[in-house]
Formats: C-alpha cells, structure tokens, sequence
C-alpha cells in the first residue's frame, strides 16, 4: 500500500558500530561465481560453451553456466530446451550435486595454508567460503599480498573468484558478492561504510524479503540502516534485521570452522563430575581399550592421540600424545595416556568435577603387521623390532620431551658441526637407514679424524704457536693450560660458498689435533688463513677425543 | 654314630645348598653370560669365563677432571660389545652436554658403534635419566644402555635397584661417571677407573669385580691402545673393529701388587 512510503526521518539514532578495532577481527569472504562449471571442465576446453544440468519439477534446467555460456545469454535456472535452441552446440553435462560440495570441501582443506579459521558459507545456493585471517596476514606480507596470492593461484587453475576482507562476516560475504570489484579490501574498523550502497541482497536475505525490500523501493543497504530497527522488524521479521546488524558489525556472527572430524572417537559421558584423577586414568584405560579395538578392526594404529576432559562448568583440559609407530594396542596406548594423566597431575583442577571424556586417535595410519619369516632351511633373519623401540620412544618422549629422546642424523656438510645433527625419535624414520641419501662414503671423513664429543660451539681458547700457520704449542682452554706434546694437522677444510646465504663465520679453518701432556687429546682448529683472509688468527676448541 | 653321620650329611647338604643359593646372589656370570671386553689381556684377568657379566652394573669413571672423555670412549667400547648391533640407549645429564656436548655420529665407529644403533637422550635431569635407563633395560629391542653423568652419581640405593634390574632382564647398564661423581659408592658389578694416556692410549684400572672366584690383583691395571693409527674402519668394517684381533693391547703391566 501506497501508506508505506520509505520516509526517512532525519535524526535516526544509529547504533554505534562494535568497536572491532580491540579485537582486531579480519574476515575474508570468497566467493565462486562459476564452481560447478569450472570444477567439472577441463580448464582448456573454457572458451567453448559449458553448462550443467539438472532434473527440477519435471523440467530439465540449468545449474551452472561457464562465462562463455553466461556470454551467450544463457542462465542459471533457464529450461534446458530453450538454452539449446539459442546455443545449439553447447556442452552440456548433468549435475551430481556431490560434486559441487566434494570440491569445496577440499579447497577449504587446502585454504587452511592461509589461515587454521576456515569455514564454509552457510547462504544457499553460493559457492563460497569464508576465513578468518585475524592475526594471518602479516605472514604473507599484509592483506593485500595474501590475496593476491590466494586470487593468483585460484586463477591458475582457471577458477574464477571474488575475493573481500572486511570486519565483519556480513560485510565480507556482501562485498565479495556485490561489491563492485573481484579484490576488495574494506578498511579495518569502515567495514560497515563499505556496504552501504549495496543492493539489499547482498544482506543474505531470503529471496522474498529481498522482493519486498524492492517492491517498498529500499535499493540500498543505507535506505535499510536507516530506518529504526523496530519498524524494520514488524514489517520484515526478525531475520533481516539480525543479518543487517551482522553485516554492520552489530551484532555478532561465528564463524564455523569445518575441521575434518576424527573418525576414531570415544566420549564417555559421567552421570556424575569426578574429581580424582586416578579415576580418570582408569577410566582412560577403559576407553584405549575401546578406540584400539575401533583401530584394530579398521587396521590402523594411532600416531596421535588427543585426550579432553570437560569440566561440569564447561572448562576444558587436553592433553595429547605422539607415537613413534602406529599402534593400536590398548596397553600401549593406556600406559602413554597414563604417563601423561600423571604429569598432569600438578597442575589439574577437577574444580566441580569432569564430566565427559573424550578421547580421539587424531592422526592415524597403516599398521603393518610384520609377516613371521620363513626359516624353511633358511637361517631365521633378526629383523629390526621397530614396533618394540617405537613404543620405548613413546614411553621415554612422553616423559622426558619429544625434543630430547634423539638419534643421529647425517648431512651431507663439510662443516663439521653442520654434518651431525639430532632428530628427535619421532621425526625420524624408525629403521634409521634412508637418512644419509646426501652422504657418500667417499667424501665420509675417516671416524679416527672425528672427536668422540663435539662441544655445542666451539669456544675460543688462547694458543701460543711458534709460528702463525703452525699447530700450537700450548693452549689455555677453561683457565686450564695445556701443554702440547703431540700434534696431528692441519685438516683445512674451507667454507662452502654454495649455500645462499653465506654461513656467521666463513672463513678457512685448520683443524688440530692435538694430544696435552696428560695424554688428553683434543679437537682444535685456527679461525682463518694467517695473512691470506685474517691478519689476527683466533683459536677454537671444538671437540674431545676419548 | 649312625645319628652322627646323618647330622654331617644334612649339614654338608645345607651348605651347598645355601652355598648354591649364595652364588646366585654373588654376580658371577655364566658361561653364556659373559661377554668379553674386547681386550684379551683384561679378559684374562675376568675368571672364570674370560668375560664381563651381561646382566650386571658396569661403572667406569674418569681418574681426574680431564678424563671423562676417555671413559665415555671406553664405556662405549664395551657397550658396543655388549650391543653386538642392537640399539644402544645413551642419557648425558644436561650438565654433561654443557661440558661436553654430544657424542658426534662420525667417530661413532672408532668406539665400534654406528650411528643408526644409537639412540640419545640429550640432557635430562638425573632422576628422569635413572628413570629412563630402567625403561630403555625393560625393552627387548636394547642391547646396552649407556649413562653419563658428570658430577652427580646415582645413590646407593639407586644404583642397587638398577643392578637388580639389569640382574633381571639380562641387559648391561654402562654407568660413565666423571671424576667428582666417582667418588660416590654404588653398586655395580664391576667398576673401572679410566684415565688418557700419552700416544692414544687408556690406562685402565679394574678397582672391583664382584663375584668373582679368582679375585683380580689390588689395582690391576693396564695401557690401552684402543686403535692402531692405520687401522680402517668405516661403517661396513665396524664389527671387525671391535674384535679382539684387532684391537691390541700394546703392554699389559700390572700398576701396583
């Protein structure tokens, strides 16, 4: 009725905007304007036209469209008959509707290399995600870079997209759909100001608000903002108003991340909160004793398990384990968990006491049951027990740290504090074998020439040598002086100049060895050639010999 | 008379009995339990199977301050024996790596080890590391376990309880102790005093044996010269390394007695 003439009043208090700024919130809102055509076809078939179809009240219809089919004036929801007759010689494929959705799936897997906030957009019928970059972008080099990257690489593989950041999810989502670019970026803490000339659609409304909005002649997010929010709501519903606030920052809106959901879960809900730990321990073991059947019937065995504990006031405690191998034995994993529970125990607060348990194999993988071995005439192979190490690996990091149980590792370096490392027991490969792929036994230096100890970095000592290129006479190392008898050397052995980036101290080094009066043999080496690269030497101990 | 005779049966039963029951408490390996050292003129010296307890507590200790990198080498020279290519558990207290720093996987082979055998627990307090070792002798897979520390030994009470473990599973603990924390008594099956000696060699000093029958002579020791200075050794040739045929033993003179 013609009553309802949009009369703007001039003084509407507007809500003032949340303050974002403490908080800092970035969204960042895609959108996939063509994905089910440019999942489905191959990128270098995209110039001819490409549309999907699908069976919708007895007719068939279009579902997607590519941009050369859009280009031919065809469109999403045309009957399927009309679009051949204005295009005879179209591609046309029916819709799975898993497609669209498998794919999606897979990108916001693929997404989290941005950010660990991603979530799927919850409006129908839009193929689009949403992340929360707060605290992100800066590791790409700022919010424009990010999004460069993010639309470069969509681009290369010939998927188009309409990217926004803004404050709010509302504001983001309405920018990347309506905005008038395909990489907006709303200032931070104007996110609002950004989508007011936004037609109403880009609200998330429902189609038949959006017509009533048209037919009362609001064509703008502003001509909406201003009217009080009351009159809003009788005339729309709650629903509109809620998403105008959203998008305004208003009013708040979570986002949802879709974390894969591990598939190897026990929960165990208490009548009851309990208070001790020991009967959480037992209880734990109850569980191993389910999730490993659970493992063992599916043939996996856990790398990861993740243990929470929910208090009755919802305060949540996790706590979660590494395994070296896969396992899925319950004692095993019972003893890890319990190790755990035990260190725990310091610092735990049952406070009104826990109510659920949950425990989850987070991260699993193959157990491969090792065949017995043939001895027919054949003497029996001893073969490496790795599943009996990795569970003493598991036990022993548990306890002490999964940084300090190490094994030896060897790099293909010159430089003899690069050439050793340690890698904790986890991160290395249990059989030991395939790590020195870079090291040949040519270039291997004599094990005799090697100290049996290795200082962490060489410390410099004071050395009195009869001449500067020669091996010490005798040396002070930790107020100790020690007089040379017998000395080995000098091993030159130069700096590698192929590493980009060239190494703190690159000079030539002569190694020493050398024997004291006591018969104590150590390691040490002169920092430089003597008139060539350095004009005053300096002196390094840098290992000891058995 | 007849009484008589049958009370000196019964009592000469006895004694062997508890004789038996005493020679199980006494350390003293069997013919299938002792490993040689890997030194002839040492093995003579072990009776009665020429040979070091596998089951037992080894303690090697540095003479003074200097030396603790000598003993560490010959106590991963008799772990390496005592391995015979299973996994070797090493611990180093954190003090021990500050000093130190970690034992450096190339010259792994001039003790007889290679690298892959080794796993390492870099720095640990003492009590974890005691808790460590007792579960790294737990586990089949092991063939020694290897702790270093240099100032602080485990107690009395400590060092009994991991010789009674070791004891059980049949798995040695080599316990390398530098010169402050080898003062301190423990109680180990067989314990060493190591100190370098000029022209790359050990002196070692075996300064007790338990369970031995033929007691070693007071302060029996010997030179050492671990390695020939031509001798090969790469990581194929490791188990040839650690035989006794080429490992010589250069002078063999008792110090003292």
């Amino acid at each position: 009725m013609p009553q309802s003439t949009p009369h703007v009043p001039p003084q509407v208090p507007v809500l003032p905007a949340l303050d974002t700024a403490p908080t800092g919130r970035r969204i960042v809102a895609i959108w996939f304007p063509h994905w089910l055509s440019e999942i489905v076809m191959p990128a270098e078939k995209r110039d001819a036209p490409f549309v999907l179809a699908e069976h919708q009240r007895g007719t068939q219809r279009l579902a997607a469209v590519n941009i050369a089919a859009e280009a031919c004036g065809l469109y999403t929801g045309m009957a399927l008959a009309d679009a051949r007759a204005l295009v005879p010689d179209m591609h046309i494929e029916m819709l799975d509707p898993a497609w669209g959705v498998a794919a999606l799936d897979k990108c916001a897997r693929w997404l989290r290399r941005y950010t660990p906030w991603v979530g799927a957009d919850t409006h129908p019928d839009s193929h689009g995600l949403l992340l929360d970059i707060s605290g992100c972008a800066h590791l790409f080099g700022g919010e424009r870079r990010m999004l460069d990257d993010m639309r470069a690489r969509f681009n290369r593989r010939g998927i188009t997209c309409c990217i926004a950041v803004a404050d709010t999810i509302g504001s983001a989502w309405a920018l990347a759909h309506y905005g008038p670019d395909s990489l907006i970026i709303a200032p931070s803490g104007h996110g609002a100001d950004a989508v007011m000339d936004l037609p109403p659609g880009a609200l998330r409304l429902p189609e038949d608000a959006c017509d009533l909005c048209r037919r009362l002649g609001l064509d703008s997010v502003a001509a909406l903002a201003a009217f009080p929010r009351t009159s809003l709501t009788r005339r729309f519903g709650p629903y509109p108003v809620m998403r105008l606030e959203q998008a305004l920052g208003q009013a708040g809106e979570m986002l949802n991340p879709c974390v894969p959901a591990p598939e190897f879960i026990v929960r165990e809900n208490l009548a009851q909160g309990i208070t001790q730990l020991d009967v959480i321990a037992s209880l734990t073991q109850n569980m191993c004793a389910t999730l490993a059947a659970k493992l063992f019937a599916a043939g996996q065995g856990a790398t990861r398990l993740d243990l929470v504990l929910t208090r009755a006031d919802n305060e949540m405690q996790a706590l979660s384990v590494r395994l070296a191998a896969p396992s899925a034995e319950a004692d095993h994993l019972a003893r890890l968990l319990a190790t755990r529970l035990e260190r725990m125990s310091r610092g735990f607060d049952a406070g009104c006491g826990v109510e659920t348990l949950c425990l989850a194999a987070s991260a699993t993988a193959d157990v491969i049951t090792p065949q017995a071995p043939l001895t027919l005439g054949h003497k029996a192979f001893k073969a490496p027990p790795v599943a009996v190490l990795a569970s003493l690996f598991d036990r022993l990091a548990g306890r002490l740290g999964p940084q300090v149980v190490v094994r030896p590792v060897v790099h293909a370096s010159h430089i003899p504090e690069h050439a050793v490392g340690y890698r904790p027991v986890h991160a290395a490969p249990l059989s030991g074998e395939a790590d020195d792929a870079g090291l040949s036994t040519a270039t291997a230096p004599e094990p005799q020439t090697r100290p049996l100890f290795m200082l962490c970095a060489p410390e410099p000592i004071e050395v009195i040598a009869e001449i500067p290129e020669g091996a010490p006479y005798r040396f002070r190392w930790r107020r100790v002086l020690h007089e040379v008898a017998r000395a080995q050397g000098p091993e030159r052995i130069s700096p590698e100049w192929w590493p980009s980036a060239r190494r703190h101290n690159s000079l030539t080094r002569d190694y020493f060895r050398v024997e004291d009066r006591n018969g104590c043999r150590f390691w040490i080496y002169r920092d430089g050639l003597y008139g060539r690269e350095t004009g005053r030497v300096r002196w390094f101990m840098h290992g000891v010999f058995p | 008379m007849r009484e008589k005779k049958y009370q000196a049966e019964q009592r000469r039963l006895t004694v062997n009995r508890l004789r038996h029951k005493l020679r199980k408490f006494e350390l003293v390996p069997t013919a299938g339990e002792a490993v040689p050292s890997g030194f002839e003129a040492i093995d003579a010296c072990l009776s009665p199977h020429h040979g070091l307890l596998r089951g037992g507590l080894h303690e090697i200790c540095a003479a003074k301050t200097g030396d603790f990198a000598s003993a560490a080498g010959f106590g991963a020279h008799l772990a390496a024996q005592f391995a015979d290519g299973n996994a070797v558990v090493s611990g180093q207290t954190r003090q021990s790596v500050g000093e130190h720093g970690r034992p450096y996987a190339l010259a792994l082979p001039t003790v007889g080890l290679i690298r892959q055998q080794l796993i390492h627990i870099n720095g640990a307090d003492l009590p974890d590391l005691l808790w460590a070792t007792e579960e790294a002798l737990g586990c089949p897979a092991v063939g020694c376990v290897v702790l270093m520390s240099l100032e602080q030994a485990p107690d009395f009470t400590a060092s009994r309880r991991l010789s009674m473990a070791c004891r059980a599973v049949g798995r040695p603990l080599v316990l390398v102790l530098g010169a402050e924390a080898g003062q301190a008594s423990t109680a180990a099956t067989t314990r060493w005093q190591i100190s370098a000696a000029p022209h790359n060699s050990w002196q070692v000093r075996l300064q007790r044996l338990r369970g031995s029958f033929k007691r070693p002579p007071p302060m029996a020791g010997w030179q050492v010269f671990p390695w020939r200075e031509t001798l090969p050794v790469s990581d194929d040739t490791v188990s040839d390394n650690t035989t006794p045929e080429s490992v010589s033993v250069h002078a063999t003179a008792a110090y003292g007695s």
